[in-house]
């Protein structure tokens, strides 16, 4: 599968290929978001995989947030595996907040600590 | 001597018997047995598969395991007692999951098989559930990939169908008494016709980790004779219709009548184009129509989104525009209906789209919702498995329509071949389906034409036409292309790991509460 060259293209194949509800019901865009921290937990599931970081603000306390991903169906076509993301990993993601005001977040990009993206694109491109 | 010679000559009279049995059963062109038709279960092992007397919540059952009792490891044997003592709260089934590959076999709900060379498929009353059995030496694309229904592959031996289960996960029973298996467990089933009417099922269990030996179960599935067709029974909708969670719609749903001050209903306007030309050198099934097998996904612009055309709308995709009749390709609303539908954009009207509870997406959203699918074409049938966990079944023998009074999600289907066109008239509907996302908007007194065209042995131009004389002034079509793919279904389990209608009811209840109302 091709690079997304665009990242409109990559948010809206990422996210809502596989849409089971709608995104602005949940989410609001007037409320981006970026976060900071290390994977707890990821859960491989349909319709949304959830990826779970702690995330420590200035005063050293610790949020879990909840991050929603594209269907697991979806990231396994793209060749990704329940492994690609290790409990532990520092993540970087941007995404859009939840309207009820909890930790949860719709994500748009994962990002490593050494730059490289995750789950937009195509396995590969990580493995190779 | 004598005693031995009568022993011999009984053998020998109950093998002739037997034969003459196994030779009456209905069987393919290719000599297979031919398992389609209506079944179900004659057992109580759905409540137990042991051996057990009556509880409130259980009828009596024999047991269904060979030797009586599951050979369970110790440590598994406590586990399955835990179970047992708390199911009322921990069995997956009274929150409406997915039932797991033998314990769905084993429900007192009737289900069809189809059958052809590469594949069974058997479609459960139960939920829309279904079991697609991969049955030519395919090997999976994803294997490693756990369900809750498996992974099912099928061979012969002879005339039994032996089906292996793998990757199944570890989060069903086995039945409402907790016995129980784990992701590494391998199941072998085993489908053998002891006549036309019968099929003795059986499934072997191998787990070492669990269980200190295999071990098998059987039942008898017996066919439903007077039953022409399988109704619905949409587990997580019905409890959630019960409970107010899904709120009932007056003037959508069964049986609400067409307004009074509805601009009146009229079939005249424009005409559909003509279907595409279907090529001679189209490939075809072994009795002659065009093969529309496979694995498919619509190229859908966006119609999950929107089915007029439309740029990008706030945080909606922009749609592509699928409707194609009338010419200025806009949707035929009654004014009521399309402020309905704008209001449906809303934030806290998200809660209301049926799919957001991961209910059945209806016809024709279950084409672009998105979501791939799997056509089949069994001898008179075809028969559309969604990935999302649900499924049409199309009769091609003519038969009329199922009694005004029973509406279904998915309506009821009837096909036909048109100059190599599939077509499908569908009607029955309940009205609780959306159209999309964005919520256009359907009721129950919609009626579908449908048709399947093949341009190619990789292409199906579907066209739907829809005529609902409650939500609409006139008929109105639209059309995407269907593009096959070498590649497989995997499963959507949707309500197991919804995380989103809680956040969904907050919005909801929250604007409510701005309103003053109670939710």
């Amino acid at each position: 599968m091709k690079k997304c060259l665009v990242l409109f293209i990559c948010l809206f194949s990422s996210s809502l290929v596989q849409a089971h509800h709608s995104f602005s019901a949940e989410f609001d865009i007037e409320q981006p978001i970026a976060l900071t921290g290390k994977v707890t937990r990821m859960q491989w599931s349909n319709p949304h995989g959830w990826i779970y970081i702690d995330v420590e603000n200035e005063d050293g306390f610790v949020t879990n947030w909840a991050l929603e991903t594209s269907a697991a169906n979806n990231l396994i076509r793209r060749g990704w595996r329940r492994d690609d993301l290790p409990e532990g990993t520092t993540i970087s993601v941007e995404g859009f907040r939840a309207r009820n005001g909890t930790a949860t977040a719709n994500i748009r990009g994962i990002t490593l600590e050494d730059g490289r993206r995750l789950f937009s694109g195509n396995a590969d491109e990580l493995r190779n | 001597m004598r005693i031995h010679y009568f022993i011999i000559q009984g053998l020998a009279l109950l093998t002739l018997a037997t034969q003459a049995i196994a030779q009456d059963i209905p069987r393919t062109e290719s000599g297979k047995p031919f398992f389609q038709g209506l079944w179900q279960a004659q057992t109580r092992a759905a409540y137990n598969l042991e051996g057990h007397a009556a509880r409130h919540d259980m009828p009596a059952g024999h047991s269904v395991v060979e030797g009586r009792s599951i050979p369970y490891l110790p440590e598994a044997l406590a586990a399955r007692n835990t179970n047992y003592a708390n199911r009322k709260a921990l069995d997956p089934l009274s929150k409406c999951y997915l039932p797991g590959p033998t314990r769905i076999m084993a429900m007192p709900w009737p289900f069809q098989i189809f059958q052809t060379d590469e594949h069974v498929a058997i479609t459960f009353e139960w939920t829309q559930v279904y079991r697609l059995i991969y049955a030519a030496g395919q090997e999976p694309y994803y294997p490693g990939f756990e369900h809750f229904m498996g992974d099912s592959r099928g061979h012969w031996e002879g005339d039994t169908f032996v089906v292996e289960i793998r990757d199944l996960n570890d989060r069903t029973w086995l039945d409402a008494a907790g016995n129980f298996f784990a992701n590494s467990t391998v199941i072998t089933e085993r489908y053998t016709m002891e006549d036309a009417d019968t099929i003795l099922y059986q499934a072997t269990f191998e787990d070492p980790s669990l269980y200190s030996q295999p071990w098998s179960m059987s039942f008898p599935l017996i066919r439903q004779k007077n039953m022409p067709r399988l109704l619905e029974f949409q587990c997580q909708a019905e409890v959630e219709e019960a409970n107010g969670d899904f709120e009932r719609v007056d003037n959508l749903w069964y049986p609400a009548p067409i307004p009074s001050d509805n601009v009146p209903f009229s079939y005249s306007g424009e005409e559909d184009p003509a279907l595409p030309e279907v090529p001679a050198s189209i490939s075809r099934q072994e009795y002659g129509v065009p093969d529309i097998s496979g694995y498919f996904m619509a190229d859908h612009g966006g119609a999950n989104y929107g089915l007029e055309k439309r740029e990008n709308l706030a945080m909606f995709p922009p749609a592509r525009g699928v409707v194609i009749n009338p010419n200025n390709r806009v949707l035929p609303y009654q004014k009521w209906a399309r402020e309905e539908m704008v209001e449906r954009r809303e934030a806290w009207r998200g809660y209301d789209d049926p799919t957001a509870h991961c209910f059945v997406a209806g016809i024709p959203r279950s084409h672009y919702v998105p979501s791939p699918f799997f056509i089949l074409q069994p001898p008179g049938y075809v028969v559309i498995l969604h990935e999302r966990m649900s499924y049409r079944v199309i009769p091609l023998d003519g038969r009329e329509h199922l009694p005004n009074h029973i509406r279904l999600w998915m309506g009821d289907a009837v096909g036909h071949w048109e100059n190599d066109s599939l077509i499908v008239e569908s009607s029955n509907y309940n009205g609780k389906a959306w159209l999309n996302e964005l919520g256009d908007v359907i009721s129950h007194a919609q009626t579908v034409r449908e048709s399947y065209t093949p341009v190619s042995d990789s292409q199906i131009i579907y066209r739907a036409t829809v005529s609902d004389p409650i939500v609409y002034y006139r008929p109105w079509t639209i059309e995407m292309a269907l593009n096959k793919q070498d590649e497989e279904l995997l499963e959507v389990a949707c309500l197991e790991d919804n995380n989103d209608l809680q956040h969904l009811k907050d919005v909801r209840d929250e604007h409510r509460a701005s309103l003053g109302q109670e939710n």
